[in-house]
């Protein structure tokens, strides 16, 4: 009783009259990282199906020779969206969903370093991907590629407004991504529970945390590119203007020095789900950690150093073609490494074959797939041979859709009970592999034959008897068939929510690492009392010498939270706006957009954010 | 994290006790470093290359003095701000190298 | 030379790093000068390439004036050692001292704004615009996006003043007053490059 009063009295001293809202509002203004996790894979799930949907229509336009299914233009502006969409508002917001549900959780922390900024970070990426997909009402859709290069990007050949939607809406979402960034590398730095080393953090932190370097020295580069292109559409500049002295080659660079490091963010958190997910389920402990670790910081650092390789036909001369298809090369041996280790962790465990296993282990020889045909288009005069053809499409989508999306269904089957407190129909959950597995290599694997074959990339159709025409009816029925799949993954989504929520702490059991110490989902404050780390592999440590949970690091306590705030989502709003204004040369409504943002950076700086307290004892007695 | 947890007294009074000079010195010298730079282009009648040699030379001397001092480069704690500057100028240096030898080949 | 010590009230020595939240801010704010590192190498890399492109406009030789740049260049150094004052103040918890550095700050880098503005419109009437070519576009954008972040420093750094006087030197505010600083000190260090690269180099031809 005493205690009781005393935890009260101290919970009065810190009570600052902070409004909790319900429903609608608790999520346009929630700081929570896992609640945030949820909204990423909520909005980049539906980007997914968005993307989808495009990847669908143009398959079903090249399904047979000569088609007029969409007109040439639609076509354009369909792999162009097709692209920008998977890669910027599908796959980076699910890996934003698992690293914000999950890398607290790994490392102990009761939330990230800066809950405002995560939350500011998700509406802005938002916006920025409802600003690129307005584009489909207006009429005026980005048409230039994914890759957006000049001069076919540039004012005198797009004079509809379809690139700058590119431009703004990807400018606003990269600010987004790069507050992601820098947020998950200060939390990962500072955050960690006591005893958590580095040399201790779990795999998929360890990506993570290299992703997270990754953004911060990529994005800039898009940042400043994108300005650039803006200025040059909107303002007449002359970066890219060859007639005014511009230099289009600046553009593929300036790109290509960001896109190359994108490529490795969106893998390396794959790696990291393959890690957790190989280990769990081999119930043995990682093979190699420490050269895992090093595979991971080297993959990165050689990762800056190769953007030329996607510029072999440009004529960059001998001496950079060469250095460029040696360091590209380069990069095999570290992933070699890890694809050795994920063997090895595999060989002599008791595997089980759950879904996530599944999709593991099916990343494994896809990949290996990816890698080779890589290492092939490392090579700079044997690329003159296969750039711009189909081989160069089934290349990108080994590694993208056969390494980074077989990763995050693996990762979100994984820790679907984690996020959600329900486990996912195991059924249904390998139904949806087999029809994506199988599907996507149909589609896919034949792509290698019909660029080897000759047939050009971004092609809106093609002639008959050329040898083409069995091996795209094939792809076609292989994307249906991942269509299938991935209608199938919805189905168990909502079969599952209509189960109650009664998933275990330790959903699989096997659970290693710190997240499954505690309950699913886990409370507002993730940890009663932060854990005290003993070893890597912290919780299957405990659990190996009897305990139920872990050894606290700190007594038990009101625990203090940030509180929720709707700032962010009116940021975000300021500078959709913004980009309006900007795009139609209305200043007004520009400067009143940058004016809303700006106003509420003053009110966040002006008003402290004094947070308010949990007392996890009264919230178990109530 | 925890080495920043409780600032030793000793520490505290070596703080205290430095006072603006080595700030002064910091300010005299880059002072000098940017007269030495204008006064290379003003003088005019050097040879080019030789100029940009001493141009290039001065800033980044000039950056040495003012990240150690004056954002505290120098101190202890500063391992992940190094990090991240050499790893910021690690990609600058392949960029200007694209700049300067690639770009237009 | 009094006892120094954390005794209830008074403020801890280094009060920017006496809170978990305080240690993050810094630690944050570095990583994101890491990302400014390359933001302003992509714009310096641009201009780097661009620069001789000059078209029918205006040489860098013929347009930029040496004392202007120079009178900026020391403006803006004495602003950065100015803030390094203010945050000495800030150690020895001489509130008002303080704020008297950082309203010195505040003016010597408005004063850095006036000239430039005054600079740019100089080369506007002189016939290097935005558009003029591509030299000129990547100069503009590069040191106007200098100029940008100067505009930034000066309207945040005035309102930590405005904050002081509202709150006084806490734990919540003594972080911010220390990443003004090291905010403003990485602007003076881009400016060393924009004056070596942009005007100096410029100059040389």
């Amino acid at each position: 009783m005493a205690t009781q009063a005393a935890h009260a009295s101290h919970a009065h001293a810190h009570a600052h009259t902070v409004k909790r809202y319900k429903g609608l509002m608790d999520w346009l203004t929630t700081v929570d990282h896992k609640k945030i996790g949820i909204l990423y894979l909520l909005a980049g799930f539906i980007f997914f199906i968005v993307g989808g949907l495009e990847a669908i229509l143009i398959r079903i336009q090249l399904m047979k020779p000569m088609n007029d299914f969409v007109a040439a233009d639609t076509f354009n502006e369909l792999i162009t969206m097709h692209g920008t969409t998977m890669i910027f508002l599908a796959a980076m917001p699910m890996l934003f969903a698992l690293m914000n549900a999950v890398v607290p959780l790994q490392i102990g922390a009761r939330d990230v370093a800066f809950p405002f900024l995560n939350a500011l970070g998700f509406w802005t990426f938002f916006f920025g991907g409802v600003l690129l997909n307005i584009s489909w009402f207006v009429g005026e859709v980005p048409d230039a590629g994914w890759t957006s290069y000049v001069p076919l990007a540039g004012p005198t050949f797009n004079g509809t407004h379809g690139v700058d939607y590119y431009v703004i809406g990807l400018q606003i979402a990269g600010i987004g991504t790069l507050l992601g960034g820098i947020n998950f590398m200060a939390t990962i730095i500072n955050m960690r529970a006591p005893g958590m080393s580095f040399m201790r953090m779990p795999m998929f932190t360890w990506a993570i945390f290299v992703t997270s370097i990754l953004i911060v020295f990529a994005f800039p580069a898009l940042t400043v590119g994108l300005v650039a292109l803006m200025f040059d559409r909107l303002f007449q500049a002359n970066f890219f203007e060859t007639g005014s002295g511009g230099n289009t080659v600046l553009w593929e660079h300036v790109f290509w020095i960001f896109g190359h490091p994108e490529v490795y963010i969106l893998i390396l958190p794959a790696f990291g789900v393959i890690s957790e997910v190989v280990s769990t389920f081999s119930r043995k402990r990682l093979f190699g950690y420490s050269s895992m670790v090093f595979a991971l910081v080297l993959i990165a650092f050689l990762g800056f150093m190769v953007w030329a390789h996607h510029m072999f036909t440009t004529g960059l001369g001998p001496v950079a073609n060469a250095l460029f298809s040696i360091a590209t090369m380069l990069i095999a041996v570290p992933t070699g490494v890890k694809i050795f280790n994920w063997l090895f962790t595999l060989w002599g465990g008791s595997i089980k074959f759950t879904t996530a296993s599944l999709f593991a282990i099916g990343f494994i020889p896809t990949f290996v797939l990816g890698g080779v045909t890589g290492v092939m288009l490392a090579s700079a005069p044997a690329d003159y041979q296969y750039h711009d053809t189909y081989f160069v499409v089934a290349h990108f989508h080994y590694v993208i859709v056969g390494g980074l999306i077989l990763g995050i269904f693996a990762g979100l089957h994984y820790w679907w009970p984690k996020m959600f407190g329900r486990m996912l129909n195991e059924g249904l959950g390998k139904l949806t592999f087999w029809t994506f597995f199988i599907g996507f290599h149909l589609t896919f694997f034949v792509q290698h034959f019909l660029g080897l074959l000759g047939m050009p990339r971004r092609v809106w159709t093609y002639l008959p008897n050329q040898g083409f025409d069995t091996m795209n009816l094939i792809s076609s029925i292989g994307a249906f068939l991942m269509g299938i799949g991935t209608i199938v993954f919805v189905i168990n989504v909502i079969v599952t929510w209509a189960k109650p929520r009664n998933a275990e702490a330790d959903a699989w059991e096997d659970g290693r690492s710190l997240e499954w110490s505690i309950p699913s989902p886990p409370p507002e404050y993730n940890f009663k009392q932060l854990p005290l780390v003993r070893g890597s592999d912290a919780w299957w440590k405990e659990k190996r010498e009897g305990k139920t949970e872990m050894t606290p690091a700190e007594p038990l306590g009101p625990i203090h939270m940030p509180s929720p705030s709707i700032l962010p989502f009116i940021m975000s709003v300021g500078l959709f706006v913004a980009g309006f204004g900007f795009m139609y040369h209305i200043y007004w409504l520009a400067g009143l957009g940058i004016l809303i943002t700006f106003a509420c950076m003053f009110l966040r700086s002006v008003f402290d954010d004094h947070g308010f307290h949990i007392d996890p004892e009264e919230e178990v007695h109530a | 994290m925890s080495s920043n947890h409780s600032v030793s007294g000793e520490e505290a009074r070596r703080h205290k006790v430095e006072g603006p000079q080595k700030h002064i010195v910091a300010f005299i010298l880059s002072l000098a470093l940017t007269i030495i730079a204008f006064a290379a282009v003003a003088a005019g009648d050097i040879n080019t290359t030789f100029t940009y040699i001493i141009l290039v030379l001065m800033a980044i001397i000039q950056v040495f003095v003012q990240l150690a001092f004056w954002m505290h480069m120098k101190d202890r704690g500063h391992l992940f701000p190094i990090i991240c500057i050499v790893a910021g100028v690690f990609v600058v240096f392949m960029m200007v190298i694209m700049a300067v030898y690639w770009l237009w080949w | 030379m009094s006892a120094h010590g954390h005794v209830e009230g008074q403020l801890p020595h280094e009060p920017e790093k006496a809170t978990l939240e305080g240690r993050n801010k810094i630690l944050g704010f570095w990583i994101f000068l890491g990302a400014e590192v390359v933001l302003f190498g992509t714009l310096f890399s641009a201009f780097i390439a661009l620069r001789h492109q000059v078209l029918d406009g205006p040489h860098a030789s013929e347009l930029f004036e040496l004392p202007t740049v120079f009178a900026a260049t020391m403006i803006l150094l004495t602003s950065s050692l100015m803030s390094v004052f203010a945050v000495q103040a800030m150690h020895k918890n001489q509130v008002k001292s303080m704020i008297w550095w950082l309203v010195l700050t505040v003016l010597l880098g408005l004063s850095f704004l006036v000239l430039e503005i005054v600079e740019f419109n100089t080369y506007v009437s002189e016939g290097h615009r935005m558009n003029t070519s591509a030299f000129s576009s990547s100069f503009y954008t590069l040191v106007g996006f200098h100029g940008g972040h100067v505009l930034f420093g000066v309207l945040w750094i005035s309102l930590l003043i405005a904050q002081i006087f509202k709150k006084g030197l806490t734990v919540v505010t003594a972080p911010k007053i220390y990443l003004s600083a090291i905010y403003w000190h990485f602007i003076d260090v881009v400016w060393v490059f924009i004056f070596t690269v942009v005007y100096l180099m410029g100059k040389v031809g």
